[in-house]
């Protein structure tokens, strides 16, 4: 393996014009052929800016004020900040090509992904016709794509994720560049397609001899396929080393708490012996597929296609599933936002399936729910302290506006904010602070359930772990059960008791946490625990 | 004469737009509470465009309420009659006639162009013979007060100079005012001042040369044409924001049902505005007026006076308008409407059991009020526009009633005169071009402020 | 997609009632035939003989829905509703008020209008994707924010200062075309010239400007950077990604006009005296001729609704991700 230093980055700045705020503070990194260099940080860190300004590809906003980008060329190095806009476009997708976070987005919708491929050899190489033809279906042959003649012609829209994304790295590979940005590749994928993505990145590093900036959030990921890491945190690298020596020796604080989100698979929740709160029977949610001049229910699509399981009272049961398999459906099912198909909930011992509005009323005290993203969660135009009272007004729970007033003050100083933020407006907060009001709004009418729907997947892996440390705390403390939906297998061993785990709307497996995350039986649970990150690589 | 030498006379678009402003007041003084939309406003208010334009558009609001301060004059007891029954002018006289200064009672008697002496065109006349002959006649309203018609051009400049004078008076007044009170304003109030000073000095300038000149010329009938113009002003005013008026609360309630409670309610909103939006509009409109001018045909003892028919037909004209508009703005709402019902807000609230109305008046509604902002903004001017071309066809204002529509109406054949009557175009098209250019480009910053799609494109990554 | 088509086609149904209704409410329900009669006569003629005549002639003097005196069927087809309104579905539009066949004047004036409306909507298309598209190539730049400031300084001037300003310059002083009237068999592009000049450009403001949103808007999106990202070029982006794009909301944005380009401008024809369905609707409204108004506004909506069809197919023309179910 060549050390060649292919890319060098040093004291790169990158300014707002128009308040004057530095968003890059003098970054410095290199690129070496064949390695892949990891820029880790959180959203806001100024990690995604780095890669934009190497590309010269800031938005208008935004403005490059200092630094240096130097990649060897034919006779000396050269300077890619000094390049005229015209030689700069010879060295995208030339020689410095970037593969993209969404690639659903990133893709033309409206034209095919052959000739969305075609176009960057077209525009760096002499290849027309046939030859570009054969060469595009070579590529996609490359990067894994299953009959990749006939993918040619496909739009965007009529792949799958994962299939998208190795569009985009065949794209970005085409004309043959010495330096791969990869943009969080894979955040947009589920987690098994994540690591048969990230595998291929790997591969191509070495049989490419590629030099690669991967810039991501998740510490999983840079385990599996880094070389060298970089931790950035407001605009400045704070920490760097080879990534062995990372994991196991961490010399910032911070970079230590990164490394702690990743899972633990050794300590369990004990199981206890309980007695059930909720029971599901059977539920089945089915949503009518019309067809035809007079739109006959022709099929269902089967959303969740009897799930039978049981939640017991200060348990924690964590419903695992990628997206689409259901799994937030049922959650809504048993909130009854959601029309009931066939079989039966049972709350406390009565059937709740399907009840009347009216008749919910009562059970609506008792089951409560968090949903995912905080900031679509929370009415903008409503004051937090109103946000959190709405519950025990519609409710009914009889307190006047003093208790009332002292009531959120308590529960917004139980999830550690201060009480002063009950008169300001959700825009003023930030995603964590935004999550725990959503727990104090749900705990505000003393619920025997929480339904967590995702509730950490929009926040950052540092805020994360004080969400779910929250979550445990308030759980021992009142005895709450938490039905926890989540895509993520590697916040549940610290968590939940029990574990299901959820494909194309049925439960293929559950069980307690130890038993289903060391001793997994069905095949898709194996595949799910594989694609988990650790820490020992 | 008594003490009381005026009678209030209060036609129903009078009363309707007062409420207008007063409801307007408080809808924006509520608004003020919520701290999103208070930096949105400011948004708006910090560009010097967005001051220009707002002020401009007061301008034009403020001559449309002061016009809309009717009254009847007592008539002076005949000689010799004696009775203590006083008997009203029939003449309906507003606050805006009376600060423009008798600018509407000089009549010529047909066409003469601006700051002409004589009229337009020749008519009969007798010489000191008592010889009838062609000739140009000299005006009744213009240059009386020259010793010769030579010294017209610099006697105007001498007039101009002391109305400039005294309008600038005026303006320092009312702008010091201003700056003593919003010293501490980080808002651009500069550039409205500008504005103001400029109108103020316009305004002076032109009530003060009406009284020696027609600064715009006559038209047809005699009357002053810049006088005409400002009366257009009310009926642009008013059109624009009582049709959105009568238009909003069928939209908001239609749009915001069939988005939220969806189902059968959805299909029959969404039928209905199929339904309206498959007509032509111009055909309905046109339809709903002429058979309104049937009833008032058929029925002339409902109103006592002229102004009171035109004043039905043009409310009836705005009600037309607003039944007919409805459409596009229901359908926006719907759409966001089912937007937000999928939002988690929404979704937390039915698992607190909150009851419908509360949802909808708490959760949905504030949520679509940005998309009623714009609307109400951006359809004033469209309908400042309409009025022109429905007067055109025939169904727009009633003729006696003073609007743009009817002046460009007639400046058709005028135009193609010999040589061509260019003014009334000229004033119809200055007033209406300043007002509608000013509520466009307000709407384009109200829109970027409040669009949540055009503030997501500002902000980069 | 068959069965998509059929079902809008029987979905129409019921629309079209509804303008029916309406229209039959608006015309003979709020405004009784006797109304008619006499806004008709003019007042100085009005006697109850006058007005009888007058319902004989033109039909009126039957009962709304049913009619008692008739037998049989006649009871329901002898009635106003059924001669006057029902029919309008068998395209049997009758007579106008003046006697005139209308579907006969209505197949002979769509063409005229035709004519004008057509190469104003294409021409005045492509003009403002032009424009839009010169424009959003300087985007960020002052010539862009001056731009924008003309697109609505254009829109704020009303459209029959278009009309009469082009008319006065181009016509009377410039003394180029004829100032109206209409040849179908003579040199009909002189007189189609300054109608189709006109409505280009009063449409420029609105139009360029509206697209000029809608490139902007794609202009913002993923894949444009990543074009960028692989070395294209501004212009190439310009042409190649973005204006394809941008095509879909304009089109379908255009599409539904079409079939009513047959209804011709109110304006523009009768300014330029061009004798199609424009001027022949605002005659109708000016001598209140309601059986043309009625008739018309049936074809307006029939138009309409074919041109809803026509934009739900064009989408899946232009735009791979949509399939019609």
């Amino acid at each position: 393996m060549s050390d060649a230093i292919r890319l060098q980055v040093s004291d790169l700045r990158v300014r707002v014009p128009e308040s004057g705020e530095e968003i890059l503070k003098g970054v410095s990194l290199e690129l070496r052929a064949g390695q892949v260099f990891a820029l880790v940080g959180e959203s806001g860190s100024g990690k995604s800016v780095t890669s934009l300004a190497v590309m010269r590809l800031l938005p208008d906003a935004l403005a490059i004020t200092g630094g240096t980008v130097r990649v060897p060329g034919e006779q000396r190095e050269q300077d890619l900040f000094e390049l005229s806009e015209s030689a700069m476009q010879t060295v995208r997708g030339r020689r410095v090509a970037m593969i993209f976070q969404n690639a659903m987005t990133a893709l033309n919708p409206v034209q095919s992904v052959g000739r969305q491929v075609a176009e960057t050899l077209r525009l760096h190489t002499r290849l027309r016709g046939d030859a570009l033809r054969q060469r595009v279906v070579q590529l996609f042959a490359e990067v894994g794509i299953p009959d990749p003649d006939a993918r040619f012609d496909f739009f965007p829209h009529q792949m799958s994720g994962g299939q998208q994304q190795r569009v985009m790295i065949a794209m970005a590979l085409a004309c043959e560049p010495d330096i791969l940005i990869a943009d969080e590749p894979t955040t947009a994928l589920d987690v098994t397609i994540q690591k048969q993505v990230l595998a291929l990145v790997r591969q191509l590093t070495v049989s490419r001899q590629l030099a690669v900036l991967l810039i991501t959030h998740d510490m999983g990921v840079v385990r599996q396929t880094a070389d060298e890491v970089a931790v950035m945190y407001r605009g400045e690298i704070i920490e760097r080393a080879p990534v062995d020596a990372f994991f196991h020796n961490p010399r910032e604080a911070y970079s230590k708490r990164l490394i702690d989100a990743l899972p633990d698979l050794t300590h369990f929740q004990s199981v206890a012996v309980e007695t059930p709160l909720l029971q599901l029977e059977d539920v089945k949610v089915y949503f009518p597929i019309r067809k035809g001049v007079l739109q006959k229910v022709v099929d269902y699509t089967r959303a969740v296609d009897g799930v039978s399981l049981s939640i017991g009272r200060g348990e924690t049961y964590a419903l695992v599933g990628e997206s689409g398999s259901g799994k937030s459906t049922l959650g809504r099912a048993i909130l009854n936002l959601e029309p009931l198909s066939g079989g039966r909930i049972r709350f406390a011992g009565e059937d709740i399936g399907g009840l009347a509005r009216r008749e919910m009323l009562p059970y609506r005290k008792r089951i409560q729910v968090i949903f995912q993203n905080p900031y679509s969660s929370m009415n903008p135009r409503m004051s937090v302290g109103d946000i959190i009272a709405e519950g025990m007004v519609s409710l009914g729970l009889g307190l006047s506006p003093q208790e009332r007033d002292e009531r959120i003050g308590q529960l917004l100083d139980r999830v550690q904010l201060r009480r002063e933020y009950s008169g300001r407006y959700p825009h003023e907060f930030s995603g964590g602070q935004l999550q725990r009001v959503a727990i104090a709004r749900a705990l505000a009418v003393d619920p025997e359930l929480i339904i967590c729907d995702e509730p950490t997947s929009a926040l950052d892996v540092s805020i994360r772990a004080e969400v779910l440390d929250l979550l445990q705390e308030l759980q021992r403390e009142f005895g709450v059960s938490y039905l926890f939906i989540t895509h993520d297998l590697s916040i549940v061993p610290s968590l939940a008791h029990h574990v299901g785990v959820m494909q194309a709307g049925v439960l293929v497996e559950q069980g307690s946490a130890e038993q289903i995350l060391t001793a997994p039986t069905h095949p898709y649970t194996q595949a799910l625990l594989a694609s988990v990150p650790r820490v020992d690589g | 004469m008594t003490a009381m030498d005026f009678k209030p006379v209060l036609l129903w678009s009078d009363v309707l737009v007062f409420l207008l402003v007063i409801a307007l007041t408080l809808f924006f003084y509520r608004l003020r509470r919520d701290p999103q939309t208070r930096a949105r406003w400011g948004r708006v208010f910090s560009s010097r465009l967005g001051m220009v334009t707002f002020t401009v558009i007061m301008v034009y609001v403020g001559i449309a309420l002061l016009d809309s301060l009717h009254f009847r004059r007592a008539l002076p007891t005949p000689e010799g009659v004696d009775t203590t029954e006083i008997f009203y002018d029939n003449k309906v006289t507003s606050v805006l006639d009376v600060l423009l200064d008798g600018m509407g009672e000089r009549f010529e008697r047909t066409y003469s162009a601006p700051f002409a002496l004589q009229s337009f065109e020749k008519s009969n006349m007798k010489d000191e013979q008592g010889d009838m002959y062609r000739g140009y006649e000299d005006l009744r309203h213009a240059g009386q007060h020259l010793s010769h018609p030579e010294a017209k051009w610099l006697n105007v400049l001498e007039l101009s100079a002391t109305a400039l004078a005294w309008g600038l008076l005026a303006a320092a007044l009312v702008v010091g005012v201003q700056w003593i009170l919003l010293r501490g304003s980080k808002h651009p109030w500069q550039a409205s001042w500008a504005v103001q000073t400029v109108v103020i000095c316009l305004g002076v300038w032109l009530v003060y040369l009406s009284h020696y000149y027609h600064v715009l010329g006559t038209d047809q009938g005699g009357a002053d044409v810049a006088y005409q113009s400002i009366k257009g002003i009310r009926t642009g005013v008013l059109l624009g924001t009582l049709s959105t008026l009568v238009m909003l609360p069928i939209a908001v309630t239609l749009g915001v049902s069939a988005g939220y409670f969806k189902g059968w309610v959805d299909d029959v909103v969404q039928y209905l505005y199929t339904t309206l939006s498959s007509i032509p509009g111009i055909l309905l409109i046109a339809a709903s007026v002429l058979l309104f001018q049937v009833y008032i045909d058929l029925n002339p003892d409902y109103f006592a006076i002229g102004m009171e028919k035109a004043d039905a037909r043009f409310i009836a004209l705005c009600f037309i308008l607003g039944l007919t508009s409805w459409s596009s703005l229901c359908r926006l709402i719907r759409a966001e409407t089912l937007k937000i019902s999928q939002l988690g807000y929404v979704q937390a609230a039915h698992a607190f059991g909150v009851g419908h109305g509360r949802i909808l008046g708490r959760h949905i509604l504030p949520n679509v009020v940005h998309i009623i902002l714009i609307t109400f903004v951006l359809d004033f001017s469209a309908l400042v526009l309409a009025e022109a071309v429905l007067s055109y066809i025939g169904v727009g204002i009633d003729p006696s009633m003073g609007s743009w529509g009817n002046m460009i109406n007639g400046a058709r054949s005028e135009l193609s005169r010999e040589p061509a009557v260019w003014w009334t175009l000229t004033g119809a098209f200055f007033f209406m071009f300043v007002l509608v250019l000013a509520a466009n480009l307000f709407s384009d910053l109200v829109r970027d402020a409040f669009d949540p799609r055009s503030a997501l494109g500002r902000s980069g990554t | 997609m068959f069965a998509y088509i059929v079902r809008r086609l029987l979905y129409a149904i019921p629309i079209l009632i509804g303008v029916n209704l309406l229209t039959f409410t608006l015309f003979f329900v709020v405004n009784s035939p006797d109304d008619m009669a006499v806004s008709q006569l003019g007042e100085k003629y009005v006697t109850p003989e006058a007005i009888d005549a007058w319902k004989r002639k033109n039909g009126y003097d039957k009962p709304l829905f049913v009619n008692a005196e008739a037998t049989g069927a006649g009871a329901f087809t002898d009635t106003i509703f059924f001669t006057k309104s029902l029919k309008l579905f068998a395209f049997d539009f009758g007579r106008s008020e003046s006697g005139r066949d209308i579907t006969t004047d209505v197949s002979t004036r769509m063409w005229p209008s035709l004519a004008v409306a057509l190469p104003s909507f294409v021409i005045g298309i492509w003009v403002n994707i032009c424009v839009a598209l010169m424009v959003v190539m300087f985007r960020a730049t002052a010539l862009d924010r001056w731009a924008v400031f003309v697109f609505v300084a254009l829109m704020s001037i009303s459209y029959l200062f278009y009309i009469i300003g082009g008319q006065y310059l181009v016509a009377k002083s410039w003394m180029l075309v004829p100032i109206s009237g209409y040849d179908p068999e003579f040199q009909p592009w002189k007189f189609l010239i300054l109608p189709v000049l006109v409505s280009v450009i009063s449409g420029i403001g609105s139009g360029a400007r509206w697209y000029r949103t809608l490139f902007l808007e794609e202009a913002g999106q993923d894949y444009v950077r990543t074009a960028r990202a692989k070395g294209a070029s501004e212009i190439s982006i310009l042409f190649k990604h973005i204006l394809p794009n941008a095509l879909i909301p304009i089109l379908t944005g255009v599409v539904v006009l079409i079939p009513t380009l047959f209804m011709g401008s109110l304006l523009i024809e009768s300014f330029f005296g061009i004798p199609g369905l424009g001027s022949y609707m605002l005659d109708a409204i000016r001598s209140q001729d309601f059986a043309i108004v009625r008739s018309m506004v049936f074809i307006g909506s029939i138009l309409y609704i074919i041109g809803l069809i026509l934009t739900d197919i064009s989408y899946t023309w232009a735009d791979p991700r949509v399939r019609l179910s």
